[in-house]
C-alpha cells in the first residue's frame, strides 16, 4: 500500500518533469536575442527607406556591446553622413554634424521615427525590454525547411511601461528570429519585421536582410541589409562614450 | 411677463455674445476660422502630405469676399534642445505678417517680440517650453527632427519672444519660426502643410465657405470649417445651447401658465357678465374672441415692455461690457477676455418675447373654448 503511494508520487513527478521539457518560451527568446546581439558586434549596414513617392539609401555602421549599449554612425549619403546615435542603457543621444552638437533624446521621443525610417529609436538597440517587461508563451510550433519554427507570444506584464499590446515572434530552432509582429494596444497588428535572407556572417548564421513594414500604410517599408559583421570582439571602453559620439576616434 | 421677457432678451443676447466671442477667440489663437489642408491631413498629419504651390491658392482665396487673410504654415515636429535639456515640440513655420492677422499668439508675447518679416533664424516659443528648456529671450535652441524627404532636419534658432496663452498645451509644446526657414529646414520649399484663413468675422467667413470649397476642390485640397477644426468646441456649444434652451422653455411655459391662470380666473369672475351679454343677444364665439383679444393685447403690451427693458439693458451692457475680472484665469482658458459683451441681435431680442407671445396666443384657446360653450341661463346662475 505504502509502496503504491510512493510509486504514484514518482509517476506524478515524472509526468511533471516531462511536461517541463516542453520548450521554454523565455529560454528560446533569450537565446535568440543573445545570438543576434552576441557579446559585442560591429556591422556594416545598408538601409533603404521606401515611401510611395521617394526612396532613400543610407549606409551606416553599427556597434553593440552587451544587451544595452549601441552606436550607429551614418556614412552616406553626404547629406546625412556623420549623423550618429548612441544608446547607453535606457538613454539615447544623437549627434548632428551640421549642428556639431550632441542632443539627449527625451523619453517621449523614443518612439519617433529614427532617421526617417520605419524603425523607432526604441528598435535601435533591440532593447531587452521585450525580455524583462513581457511574459512569454509558446503559441505554436511548425516544421519549415528542416527547422522547427516556434511562435512565441509576448504580452506585457501588468503595468509595464511599454508601447506594444503584444509582440509575436517566429524563432527558428537555430536561434534566428524569422519574423516579429508588433500589435498595438487594441491587439491589432501594427507592423512586421521580417527576415528575408539568412547567410553566414562573421562566422555565424545571421539575418542579413530584414524588412520592417508598417501595416497601416500602403507602399511603405524600410529594409536593412548587413554586408559585413564581426562578433564577440573586445571593444575599447572609450567607444561607447559621448565624446566618441561627437569626435569619432577611429 | 414684462420681466420674464426682458430676462429672456438679456440672457439669450448674453449667451450668443459670449459664445460668439468664445468661438472667435478660440479659433483666433491658432486655428483660424477655416483651413485649407492636404487631403487626409486631419486624420494623419505629417510632412508627407503638403499643399504644392500655396501662393496660387492664397491669391485665389483672398479674391473671395469675406476672406481677409490666408496664412501658409509648415507644421513640423522636432526635438528642441538647450544644453542638457530636450523636449519634443510642434514646430510651426509661419509668415510673420500674415500670421499676425490670423493668430493671436503674436499678441500674447509677454517677453521680447513676435517674429518679423525680415527675420531668418528666429523663434517664438511658449512660456512653459521656455521654462522647461531654461531659455530666455536672446538664447538659442537647437532643433532636430525629420524632414519631408527623410533626411535630418537640424537648425539652431535664436529665441526673440516668449508667449503666454494661458492654455497649457500651447505654452508647453509650440515653437513658431519664419516660414521660409522652416521650408528650408524641413525640405518643404514651395510647399505648405496648411493655410489658415481669417475674415473680419466668423460669420463673414462662414458665408464664404461655398466658394472656398469650390476653390479647394479645384486645387485638390480639403477645406475645414471651424466645426471641423474644433469639433470639441462645436459639440460643447451645441450641448450648452440645448441645455439652456430647456431652461428658456421652462421659463416660457411657467410665464404662459401664470398669464393664462390669471386670465382664466378673470373669465370665471366675469361669467355672470358674459351671461348678461349672451342674454342681450351677443354670440358666444364673439365673446370668446373678445376675451382672446384682451389676452393678446395684454401679452403684446407685456412683451413690448419686456423687449424694451431687455434691449435697453442689453445694449447698455453691450456698450459697457460686463466685468468678470475675478474669473480672468478661468476665462483665459477658453480664450476669453475678462470683460464680456452680450450681442443684441434681432434673433436674440425677438426669440424670447416671441415664444411667450406664441404660448399665450395658443393657450388663449382654452378660455375661448370655455366661453364658446356658455349658455345665458347657466352663466348667470353659475356665477
Amino acid at each position: 500500500m505504502r509502496s503504491d503511494l510512493a510509486m504514484a508520487l514518482v509517476l506524478a513527478a515524472a509526468a511533471q518533469a516531462f511536461a517541463g521539457s516542453a520548450p521554454d518560451a523565455d529560454a528560446i527568446l533569450e537565446r535568440a536575442y543573445a545570438h543576434y546581439r552576441s557579446q559585442s558586434s560591429a556591422t556594416t549596414v545598408a538601409m533603404t527607406v521606401h515611401r510611395p513617392d521617394w526612396e532613400r539609401h543610407l549606409d551606416l555602421m553599427a556597434w553593440t556591446r552587451g544587451q544595452d549599449d549601441g552606436l550607429v554612425r551614418f556614412m552616406a549619403p553626404a547629406k546625412d553622413a556623420g549623423n550618429a546615435t548612441l544608446k547607453l542603457g535606457r538613454d539615447t543621444w544623437v549627434f548632428n554634424p551640421r549642428l556639431n552638437q550632441v542632443i539627449k533624446l527625451p523619453a517621449s521621443m523614443m518612439n519617433q521615427s529614427w532617421m526617417g525610417s520605419d524603425f523607432s529609436y526604441n528598435d535601435l538597440a533591440k532593447s531587452t525590454e521585450i525580455i524583462t517587461e513581457y511574459t512569454h508563451r509558446v503559441a505554436a510550433n511548425e516544421q519549415s525547411e528542416g527547422h522547427t519554427l516556434w511562435t512565441i507570444e509576448a504580452v506585457p506584464k501588468p503595468g509595464a511601461p511599454v508601447v506594444w499590446g503584444k509582440v509575436a515572434f517566429k524563432i527558428r530552432d537555430d536561434d534566428l528570429i524569422i519574423e516579429e509582429t508588433f500589435f498595438d494596444q487594441d491587439l491589432k497588428p501594427a507592423r512586421r519585421l521580417r527576415t528575408e535572407r539568412i547567410a553566414m556572417l562573421g562566422g555565424r548564421l545571421y539575418p542579413v536582410a530584414m524588412t520592417m513594414v508598417p501595416l497601416d500604410a500602403a507602399d511603405q517599408w524600410t529594409r536593412i541589409e548587413t554586408s559585413e559583421g564581426h562578433f564577440d570582439m573586445k571593444m575599447p571602453d572609450y567607444f561607447f562614450t559621448l565624446s566618441n559620439l561627437q569626435n569619432p576616434r577611429q | 411677463m414684462a420681466i420674464a421677457a426682458a430676462l429672456l432678451v438679456f440672457m439669450l443676447s448674453f449667451q450668443i455674445g459670449v459664445y460668439g466671442v468664445m468661438k472667435e477667440s478660440t479659433l483666433r489663437i491658432l486655428d483660424g476660422y477655416a483651413q485649407f489642408q492636404p487631403d487626409g491631413y486631419a486624420a494623419d498629419p505629417g510632412l508627407d502630405r503638403s499643399i504644392v504651390d500655396p501662393d496660387a491658392l492664397i491669391r485665389d482665396a483672398l479674391g473671395i469676399e469675406g476672406v481677409t487673410t490666408a496664412a501658409p504654415r509648415v507644421n513640423g515636429f522636432a526635438i528642441l534642445a538647450k544644453g542638457e535639456r530636450s523636449f519634443g515640440a510642434a514646430v510651426i513655420g509661419v509668415d510673420p505678417a500674415r500670421e499676425r492677422q490670423v493668430s493671436s499668439i503674436a499678441a500674447m508675447v509677454r517677453d521680447g517680440r513676435y517674429l518679423e518679416p525680415a527675420d531668418t533664424d528666429t523663434a517664438v516659443i511658449g512660456s512653459s517650453l521656455a521654462r522647461n528648456l531654461q531659455v530666455s529671450v536672446g538664447g538659442t535652441v537647437t532643433l532636430l527632427g525629420a524632414a519631408r524627404d527623410g533626411s535630418v532636419a537640424a537648425d539652431v534658432l535664436r529665441v526673440v519672444g516668449i508667449y503666454r496663452s494661458g492654455i497649457p498645451e500651447l505654452d508647453r509644446s509650440i515653437l513658431e519660426m519664419p516660414l521660409v526657414r522652416a521650408q528650408d529646414t524641413f525640405a518643404m520649399t514651395g510647399r505648405a502643410s496648411t493655410i489658415a484663413l481669417a475674415g473680419r468675422s466668423l460669420d463673414g467667413l462662414d458665408a464664404a465657405l461655398a466658394p472656398l470649397r469650390t476653390l479647394a476642390q479645384r486645387n485638390h485640397v480639403a477645406l475645414l470649417d471651424w466645426t471641423a477644426l474644433e469639433p470639441a468646441l462645436h459639440d460643447a456649444l451645441a450641448l450648452k445651447y440645448a441645455t439652456t434652451a430647456l431652461l428658456y422653455l421652462t421659463l416660457v411655459v411657467v410665464v404662459a401658465f401664470i398669464i393664462l391662470n390669471t386670465l382664466l380666473m378673470s373669465v370665471l369672475e366675469r361669467t355672470r357678465e358674459f351671461g348678461m351679454l349672451l342674454a342681450v343677444g351677443m354670440r358666444p364665439r364673439l365673446i370668446g374672441r373678445m376675451v382672446w383679444l384682451e389676452l393678446l393685447t395684454l401679452a403684446l403690451a407685456g412683451c413690448a415692455a419686456g423687449l424694451a427693458i431687455g434691449a435697453a439693458a442689453t445694449s447698455w451692457s453691450q456698450h459697457q461690457g460686463l466685468n468678470f475680472s475675478g474669473m480672468g484665469e478661468l476665462l483665459s482658458q477658453f480664450g476669453l477676455p475678462a470683460r464680456l459683451y452680450p450681442a443684441l441681435t434681432p434673433a436674440s431680442a425677438l426669440i424670447g418675447p416671441g415664444a411667450i407671445l406664441l404660448a399665450v396666443v395658443l393657450g388663449g384657446i382654452v378660455p375661448y373654448l370655455r366661453i364658446a360653450h356658455l349658455t345665458a341661463a347657466s352663466a348667470m346662475r353659475g356665477a
